[in-house]
């Protein structure tokens, strides 16, 4: 009984140690946990797999920063490995001003894997500050909230961006943020604009998002790293991606800490009941 | 085990020690990467902002489109800065006011359709749609229900006793399933950030995995 007692009063140091043991042992020793997709994550790889190559393009809002880079920097890069594999176009935006600098980066490791050329296969626009103006301006034109692409083009230029003036050329856009912004996105260009809008959101912001799901109001969703290592096991699958499963990989770690913390949880419960017990005893 | 010979890898990692250190105890090494986190972060804002926000909207159109009128929103925007003043500080309220107001304007009614009226279109219908069959009939019954004794729960101008109370200790289990979905997410989300500055130390400091 004193053991039991005992686990409430834990150095919570021992408590780190062992988490950072349950992280770093999956990366080190290679484990091979099955991925099952999730329902949210087929349906918005399906809406995108149905797109025709060379067409429109979709749009990316890659809203968010370094902070939230392990889940949402995978996810970028995997869905557009997935356009980029089919051939399908993708304009890429963000509302966030360090989120530039992080699509950027992707696409500049991803475009030569599969040949994809500024202008003609993707558009990056960068950076624009003031969330829901912009998101209304792309609803008039998106030439009145990016004249120009990141790289002072003007949008008339790019080949890939002739004929696409608003929401209504897109068959898709992604909101792929750490914050509430992607209600923001579910508010003007879905609500609004009538454009279908999917997300990819940090695991904190997940249970946020489920109503809208349900609500039909986003065609699928991506929920933090274990979307992201969903969507790289369908892109392997198909065949779209030889390239290393980061989330994947961070997957393995995420199931041995939570088994960790379920059991801290258990016995810490356990310490707690038998420790009320003792005391209404005496 | 090689090392990078990359310096920037080798500051990244060490400001990442110097974080993780707080873990043992609050130390200098954690002071200095959080404020150094603090200041960088501060001045990248500004030269974001300077460069994507008033360059294009403000100095662009005045200084070389000779469009005037766009001084007149720089001048109410400049005005935030009487904060600093204690005697006209009230005019803060004038930016803040064409701010709110203009909020307001824009998204009430895109989030009013988006928040609440489809909200409970889905509610309703999903509980009312015979065509889902079988589960899918069950899961919208369970919603429309949880919705129900949720909000009885938030409904204050009664007293909390008979059916209402009944209906509003139902709304808090399902409060509760919420709470705990949304914490279980949380747990996940917050590993994976930890596992993400793991695996840049494994792989891009040390190389122990590729």
């Amino acid at each position: 009984m004193k053991i039991l007692e005992n686990l409430t009063k834990i150095n919570r140091r021992y408590i780190f140690l062992l988490v950072a043991l349950a992280v770093i042992i999956p990366l080190i020793v290679p484990m091979k946990l099955p991925t099952i997709p999730g329902k949210y994550t087929v349906k918005l790889y399906g809406f995108i797999d149905k797109i025709p190559p060379q067409s429109q393009p979709i749009l990316i809002a890659a809203d968010y920063s370094p902070s939230m880079m392990p889940e949402l920097q995978p996810m970028l890069e995997a869905v557009i490995r997935h356009c980029f594999a089919k051939g399908i176009r993708v304009v890429i935006m963000t509302l966030d001003p360090n989120g530039a600098a992080l699509s950027e980066e992707a696409l500049k490791k991803i475009a030569p894997e599969y040949g994809a050329v500024n202008g003609r296969d993707y558009a990056f626009l960068g950076f624009k500050p003031g969330s829901s103006i912009v998101m209304m301006s792309i609803g008039e034109n998106f030439r009145q909230a990016f004249p120009t692409d990141f790289y002072g083009t003007p949008l008339d230029s790019l080949p890939m961006m002739n004929g696409i003036r608003n929401y209504a050329d897109v068959p898709l856009v992604l909101s792929i943020a750490g914050s509430a912004i992607t209600q923001g996105w579910i508010a003007y260009a879905h609500t609004r604009y009538h454009a279908n809008v999917g997300a990819g959101c940090t695991a904190v912001s997940t249970a946020d998002y489920y109503p809208f799901l349900q609500a039909g109001q986003l065609v699928g969703l991506l929920n933090g790293m274990k979307g992201a290592s969903e969507y790289e096991y369908l892109n392997k699958k198909n065949g779209y991606s030889s390239a290393a499963p980061v989330a994947t990989k961070g997957m393995n770690a995420v199931s041995i800490v939570h088994l960790l913390l379920m059991l801290f949880i258990i016995l810490g419960n356990i310490g707690y009941l038998v420790t009320r017990h003792n005391q209404s005893k005496k | 085990m090689i090392f990078s010979t990359n310096p920037w890898v080798w500051i990244a990692a060490i400001l990442t020690l110097g974080i993780f250190s707080f873990l043992y105890k609050e130390n200098p090494f954690y002071r200095f990467a959080e404020h150094l986190f603090v200041g960088i972060s501060a001045g990248y804002g500004v030269a974001i902002y300077w460069n994507n926000a008033i360059v294009p909207n403000l100095y662009v159109p005045v200084f070389q489109q000779h469009n005037y009128w766009f001084i007149i929103p720089g001048l109410i925007g400049l005005m935030f800065f009487f904060r600093f003043s204690s005697k006209a500080g009230w005019l803060i309220l004038i930016p803040l006011a064409v701010l709110l107001g203009t909020g307001s304007g824009m998204g009430l009614a895109p989030t009013f359709q988006t928040d609440i009226l489809k909200q409970m279109q889905s509610a309703i219908g999903d509980a009312t749609n015979l065509q889902l069959g079988g589960w899918g009939l069950v899961w919208g019954l369970v919603t429309f229900v949880g919705v129900l004794t949720t909000l009885s729960y938030f409904f204050f101008s009664r007293e909390q006793k008979g059916a209402l109370k009944i209906s509003a200790n139902i709304g808090i289990w399902f409060i509760m399933i919420g709470f705990g979905a949304s914490f279980g997410n949380t747990v996940m989300g917050r590993i994976a950030l930890l596992i993400g500055r793991v695996q840049f130390l494994l792989t891009d400091w040390i190389h122990v995995i590729k």
